[in-house]
């Protein structure tokens, strides 16, 4: 990683930026820093020190370290509003996607590991049954994200989520929005069985 | 006129309402909805986030199973359910090579040529052929509607081409007109609500709300109108809590277009299940009998 411009090796820098360029599909380097995509990201609050040009600016330099621990990475809500903006069509979202798949390879904890839980038991849970189970789903994620606050010690953000989560549950049940029975698609033998064959052709 | 149909989980739980409505509206409009058979989840926004192959091959085998039947078109009211299967189609459309990875492991083979639509555009199409105005029973006194889109309907991280203007979509307006509304002009009809960070990252979604919300109200508008479950979950089930937050004393009902319709079409607030919103959605709700009948019908 740079640490200032003395250090910066253009080589090193454009390993890495080609490499999420090609992952994400998106040509990172044509960016000119217009900030365009900034003016209009959703995520990006009064508070908080990140962006979206700033995370494509940090690709560009090759620090792969101040990359993949950005909050952007997580905050990303993918409203896809940067990359219809963009002057040069780069989707954040993509970038970011990239990254977060890059932090799962190398076994770094995420920067907002509910985020990550978040989205693993959603799709786990659509691959599992075939189609999605709201309570099922709900329940594996609020699992692994107490779990996880547990051994942390969090006990106050412990407490924050079960109340937020109960409060929730109470609204859905009382408005009759809770569905109680079980949703299968047979789809997800074939689903399981092509994703298999899809990692072991890309394995050799 | 036969489309296939594709509800998807949410539809099917939290959202079941809005499948009701979809069925019971369609039917009165005479559009025959198929439910395409043992469909699977799309995948969403995670599928789209975390794991690219499955963010095709889920809502592929779904496009697979519709082509297979016959259909040559099939409509998903959920945005984000419609936004991942358009995208698949193009991506595959696009990827010989994938599509045949694909296909080798579905029973139902993609052919790439499925017209893929938005709840919209098909009432849009069945408002151009002119026979919505006869159906029409009731008008509404004092609703004040602001169109609220999101984000999954008019923009896609890929090349697709929108069903709608990307910045200022038109569609609902163009619906809600039809049957004697004036949606209210606002700033944001397009400015995402948060969607699962409602969950994963609760101080966003609600800024964002809390966002939208107020300008809603400085308009003068007194209820939202949606396409989207996601939206109308969010904007719905978390109002009370983000404009307290927020110093907000209003509350807006969030309606989908399709209860708007169904109300119009002179179904009640009961059939269409509007009593099960966590925001009060019925006292606003003033129709009277449309008495120019005869007029409309030979105009
Ligand atoms: S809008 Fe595009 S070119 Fe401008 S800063 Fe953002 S990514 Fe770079
Ligand atoms: S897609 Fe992500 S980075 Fe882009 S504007 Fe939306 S939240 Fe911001």
């Amino acid at each position: 990683m740079p640490s200032n411009a003395f250090q910066f090796s253009p080589a090193d820098a454009a390993a890495f930026s080609r490499k999420v360029a090609r992952i994400s599909g998106q040509n990172i380097q044509e960016c000119y820093q217009c900030r365009r995509c900034t003016a209009g990201c959703p995520a990006v609050q009064d508070e908080g020190n990140f962006s979206p040009d700033m995370l494509i600016r940090l690709v560009n330099l090759g620090d792969i370290n101040a990359a993949i621990n950005n909050e952007m990475v997580w905050k990303c809500v993918t409203c896809y509003t940067c990359g219809t903006r963009c002057p040069n069509n780069i989707h954040t979202s993509r970038i970011a996607d990239t990254l977060k798949k890059m932090v799962k390879e190398s076994g770094v904890e995420p920067l907002k590991p509910n985020i990550a839980y978040f989205h693993s038991s959603f799709l786990e849970s659509g691959v599992r049954w075939g189609r999605v189970n709201e309570a099922e789903f709900m329940g594996v994620y609020e699992m692994k994200n107490i779990l996880h606050l547990v051994k942390q010690k969090k006990f106050k953000e412990i407490y924050d989520e079960i109340i937020q989560l109960s409060k929730f549950v109470w609204r859905v049940l009382k408005q009759g929005r809770m569905h109680f029975g079980f949703l299968t698609s047979k789809g997800h033998k074939e689903i399981k069985r092509l994703k298999r064959q899809h990692q072991t052709s890309n394995k050799v | 006129m036969d489309i296939a149909y594709y509800p998807g989980c949410s539809l099917k739980q939290s959202s079941a309402l809005y499948d009701l409505q979809t069925k019971k509206v369609f039917s009165k409009l005479d559009i025959n909805l198929k439910e395409i058979e043992d469909w699977n989840c799309c995948g969403a926004t995670s599928a789209s986030k975390i794991d690219d192959f499955l963010s095709i091959a889920m809502p592929a085998r779904n496009i697979g199973i519709a082509e297979s039947a016959g259909f040559s078109e099939i409509v998903i009211p959920c945005s984000a359910c419609y936004a991942k299967t358009l995208v698949a189609k193009e991506k595959l459309n696009n990827d010989p090579e994938l599509k045949s990875e694909i296909n080798s492991g579905f029973a139902k083979k993609v052919k790439g040529s499925l017209k893929v639509s938005t709840i919209l555009e098909v009432l849009l199409a069945f408002i151009e052929s002119g026979a919505l105005s006869n159906k029409l029973e009731k008008k509404y006194e004092g609703l004040k509607p602001v169109c609220y889109y999101g984000c999954m309907m008019t923009r896609f991280a890929y090349d697709v081409p929108s069903p709608d203007d990307v910045e200022n979509p038109q569609g609902m307006e163009k619906v809600l007109k039809k049957i004697g509304l004036h949606p209210v002009d606002w700033n944001f009809k397009t400015v995402c609500c948060g969607a699962s960070a409602s969950i994963n990252d609760a101080g966003v979604s609600f800024a964002l709300m809390a966002k939208i919300m107020k300008d809603a109200v400085a308009r003068g508008a007194n209820c939202f109108v949606v396409t989207c479950p996601m939206c109308q979950m969010n904007l719905d089930a978390y109002q009370d809590e983000f404009c307290r937050q927020n110093n907000i004393t209003q509350r807006l009902p969030v309606f989908f277009i399709t209860e708007l319709l169904g109300l119009a079409l002179g179904m009640g607030v009961k059939d269409l299940q509007i009593d099960r919103h966590f925001v009060e959605s019925t006292s606003i709700l003033n129709l009277q009998d449309k008495v120019v009948k005869e007029r409309d019908t030979n105009e």
